[in-house]
């Protein structure tokens, strides 16, 4: 009897991987494919400097030290230059949370990886601009 | 005359480089294929957090305490968040009580799904870790349309919330539930009935509940004895909405071994605590009420605490996870923060619960227990 059931498990356990066989795979091509990122996905940062006002909130709001900022370097009339350290970054987030004057977003842009990693601590030129459009997909490139 | 096997002992370190330890390390002692002594290791995975902790202001401090378990995380920012709820006297808008409570569960659904594949990538039965984890899926979007990331959320804040619901949060949730429920069924064939699955776990690193607390256990691992053991119902916390839900602690008596357990009934209790998370968050999603996710005060009064204690505390995914903070007078950070994780005692009951066991069975008890390195090294 014992043996029986067993038996009738060892199918049951047949069956489902069978159907397995015939459904249609939920991973994709990374590097080909990609998928949509939602609104608040926290990407890499975007300092937009005509709004700042060297407030310097979102430095002390970062649990990490991952941002400096660079008052003396004035683009407009009170702003300040910040240089993102994405080796330290943990995208938490706070900083955004802490601007008030809407100088600093995340954008959905995850793909960052770079060969050095002086290339991954984003200058004033590098963090104001983006190099892509954000729904521009890193794989389409690649195609 | 050749020299007998079991005449000498034989000495393995599993782990810190073996594939199934990520981050931990145990010194075995073998004869022939039988363990004699085990000597868990702590220390292989030390990000010291408690520290950190004390360099880092009251809203700073999650982030930290996420990272030591990524699974749930949303749990595991929790105890932090209430200790410094209860120093600085906030009030958490009924809302933000519901939100929190819905997203925890969430997570701890999401922690056993995590943990159903990587026991059986452990006993070799790759087909059964690769689907619960396609699953799992439908939960991290659910988590990256709230709050932005996969892992690591930042989601609670003291006073409050980050994110608030959208519809599309709403309806990634019930879709993620859908998929679990129409792929339980599923996943009990796979594990609860097969026979090769039940020969390696049945009997395997069996202990009582007297054991179970002398050793500190919690979580499943003792409510698979049949003692109901568990924070949600035996110290209902004021910030969260369990009392809003009519729900029951799931407990497991096993008809043959009643007040024991072995690496199958834990396994089995973890079926029954995902169905009683999916019952309470079903429960809870008709009663979120409208209103703001945190009070606009909340955070200047985060920003200074005034002196006191705290002991903050959940019932996490793998057990009691709880947090003592102590201010002082006009404090910006902690001065101490002691975190109780609810795997160093899982880990540690190795040392009982291995020795005279196969080999073979030392990786089935210790995916059974389901402990997180992080949790012992903080
Ligand atoms: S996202 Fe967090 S870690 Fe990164 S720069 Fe902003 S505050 Fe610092
Ligand atoms: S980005 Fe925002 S918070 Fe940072 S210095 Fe500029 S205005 Fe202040």
């Amino acid at each position: 009897m014992g043996f029986l059931r067993n038996l009738g498990e060892v199918f049951t356990i047949l069956k489902h991987i069978f159907r397995q066989i015939f459904k249609r795979p939920f991973t994709s091509l990374y590097p080909f494919e990609d998928r949509p990122y939602p609104e608040r996905t926290r990407g890499r940062h975007i300092h937009v400097r005509q709004n700042c006002t060297a407030c310097a909130q979102c430095v002390r709001a970062c649990p990490v030290l991952a941002i400096r900022i660079d008052k003396a370097d004035k683009m407009y009339e009170k702003d300040a230059a910040l240089y993102f350290d994405y080796t330290r970054c943990i995208f938490c987030g706070l900083c955004v949370d802490a601007c008030r004057f809407d100088a600093l977003y995340h954008t959905p842009i995850v793909d960052m990886a770079e060969g050095e990693r002086e290339d991954l601590i984003y200058g004033p030129e590098k963090i104001t601009t983006l190099d892509r459009e954000p729904l521009e997909w890193r794989g389409r490139r690649f195609r | 005359m050749t020299p007998d096997i079991l005449d000498e002992t034989v000495e393995v370190w599993f782990g810190p480089q073996h594939v199934s330890a990520h981050g931990w390390a145990t010194k075995l002692k073998l004869v022939g294929d039988f363990i004699v002594e085990c000597d868990p290791h702590a220390g292989y995975f030390h990000r010291s957090a408690e520290k950190c902790l004390e360099y880092r202001n009251f809203r700073q401090g999650s982030p930290i305490l996420e990272r030591l378990c990524m699974l749930e995380a949303f749990l595991a920012e929790y105890p932090y968040i209430s200790a410094v709820e209860q120093i600085a006297g906030l009030v958490v808008p009924e809302r933000a009580k519901v939100l929190r409570t819905i997203m925890m569960e969430a997570s701890r659904i999401h922690s056993y799904q995590f943990w159903w594949g990587q026991l059986s990538a452990e006993m070799g039965f790759f087909a059964m870790t690769l689907w619960p984890w396609v699953d799992r899926e439908f939960f991290l979007d659910t988590f990256e349309e709230l709050t932005g990331v996969r892992h690591s959320p930042h989601f609670s804040t003291p006073g409050g919330l980050r994110f608030d619901f959208t519809e599309k949060v709403l309806a990634k949730l019930e879709k993620a539930i859908q998929v679990l429920e129409y792929n339980m069924p599923k996943f009990e064939d796979m594990l609860m009935k097969s026979p090769l699955f039940r020969m390696r776990t049945e009997g395997v690193g069996q202990y009582s509940a007297k054991e179970a607390l002398r050793w500190g256990l919690s979580g499943p691992n003792i409510k698979a004895c049949g003692i109901p053991m568990d924070l949600r119902k035996d110290q209902p916390d004021p910030n969260l909405a369990y009392d809003m839900v009519d729900w029951e602690v799931p407990i497991l008596e096993h008809p043959d071994h009643p007040g024991e357990s072995d690496a199958y009934d834990r396994m089995v209790q973890r079926f029954n605590e995902v169905k009683t998370s999916v019952d309470i968050i079903k429960q809870l999603i008709p009663q979120i009420p409208d209103g703001p996710i945190i009070d606009p005060k909340a955070r200047a009064k985060a920003n200074r605490l005034p002196e006191g204690e705290a002991y903050g505390r959940v019932e996490g995914a793998r057990g009691i996870t709880s947090l003592w903070l102590k201010t002082l007078e006009k404090a910006q950070t902690p001065y101490r923060a002691k975190i109780r994780g609810p795997c160093f005692h899982s880990y540690y009951a190795l040392k009982h619960l291995v020795p005279s066991a196969r080999f073979a069975d030392f990786i089935v008890i210790f995916g059974s227990l389901d402990p997180y390195p992080g949790w012992w090294d903080r």
